[in-house]
């Protein structure tokens, strides 16, 4: 399948089957009950091709069937009937959200946390608690068998610095100290359902490569036009 | 009646125009300005960080001169063993060969067995 804007077939007009696939829906409520209409009702032209959350629902299948109930579009009463025809296109987030897999794409800095244990050790076990626990997420514990307090998750500091000021209004000024590693972060990414998070970071990636890949042609193709750059040749560029 | 902008204006390199234009800087010497079409900060922050690890780069630095002009500029100066041409070329390429290897880490990592205690 092709982007619609790419498509030679139908030259932009963005319907023929090279870069569209069409959904159909036809349904008719006969029995006295309610009936819902939901994505599992849509007809596809290309059985390759379907929604996110039928796609999704074909593997739980397996496991139960109880459990499938698809995207609600419309309540139908008796006698009515429903009838549309839908166009599934190909595009990019930069075009229109819409099209945007991801729903969260954020980085933080790994935190390096290091408590100062001699200091610590100072403290009373009730202390140590009331310490720990003025860490709105959890990143603190006292280990059961030597009973230390140490870092159980680094991930889940916040930067929020209220263990800093806690240890500060305790009297144990430097008890810890955290930093942020500029050289390791950690990259969060939520999908919207459409796409695996793994599979929108690998695409992401390849997005990146072909970016850099236009420059470097273009590059070259700007450098063989200008008839002063016999010496970039030259250097091998 | 609109004067909306096209569509894919804003991503899709037009018919007849060149995705780079080189302009060479008259006044400091060993200096170009790298005109690149339909990019954003997206590769302008990407390969300007790449040059300022490039001992043979002086000076190096990135603009999107305004958010309807769909390009970006980059402004590099070299040192005089070399030439803002190649010290460009080879941060495209650098950058290119860590977003490759990254790739590979990631599929390395995503093919061994995760610990499925650890994801909450
Ligand atoms: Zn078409």
């Amino acid at each position: 399948m092709v982007y619609g804007r790419d498509c030679d077939v139908c030259d932009g007009d963005t319907q023929c089957e090279h870069c569209s696939v069409e959904f159909t829906l036809d349904v008719r409520c006969e029995g006295d009950s309610t009936l819902d209409v939901t994505t599992f009702d849509l007809q596809t032209s290309d059985e390759t091709v379907e929604p996110a959350d039928v796609a999704a629902a074909r593997k739980a299948m397996e496991e139960d069937e109880k459990l499938l109930k698809g995207i609600l579009i419309v309540k139908l009463r008796k006698n009515q009937e429903v009838k549309l025809r839908c166009l599934a296109r190909k595009g990019i987030g930069k075009d229109h959200a819409k099209w945007n897999p991801a729903a969260t794409a954020v980085f933080q800095f790994e935190p390096e946390i290091i408590i100062n244990q001699q200091l610590m050790e100072t403290l009373t076990e009730e202390q140590k608690q009331e310490w720990i626990d003025s860490s709105p997420t959890k990143v603190f514990d006292i280990d059961r068998a030597t009973r230390q307090v140490q870092v159980v998750n680094a991930e889940a500091y916040a930067y929020d610095e209220e263990v800093i000021k806690k240890a500060e209004a305790m009297g144990f000024p430097g008890l810890v100290t955290i930093s942020a590693r500029e050289d390791s972060f950690i990259f969060t990414v939520e999908a919207t359902g459409a796409l695996k998070p793994e599979t929108i970071v690998l695409n992401a990636l390849d997005v990146l490569r072909m970016k850099l890949d236009g420059v470097r042609n273009g590059l070259t193709m700007a450098l063989m036009e200008d008839p002063q750059m016999m010496n970039y040749q030259m250097n091998g560029g | 009646m609109t004067n909306a902008p096209d569509r894919y204006e804003r991503f899709v390199l037009p018919e007849g125009v060149s995705k780079v234009t080189r302009i060479k800087d008259t006044r400091i010497t060993n200096a170009a300005t790298f005109e690149v079409q339909r990019e954003d900060h997206t590769l302008g922050n990407l390969i300007r960080m790449q040059l300022h690890r490039d001992p043979e780069v002086l000076f190096a630095g990135y603009k999107a001169p305004h958010p309807l002009e769909y390009k970006i500029n980059f402004k590099v100066q070299a040192r005089d063993t070399t030439n803002p041409e190649t010290v460009f070329r080879r941060a495209i390429d650098a950058v290119d060969t860590e977003i490759a290897d990254l790739r590979k880490a990631f599929t390395e990592e995503l093919a061994r067995p995760r610990d499925q205690g650890n994801f909450y």
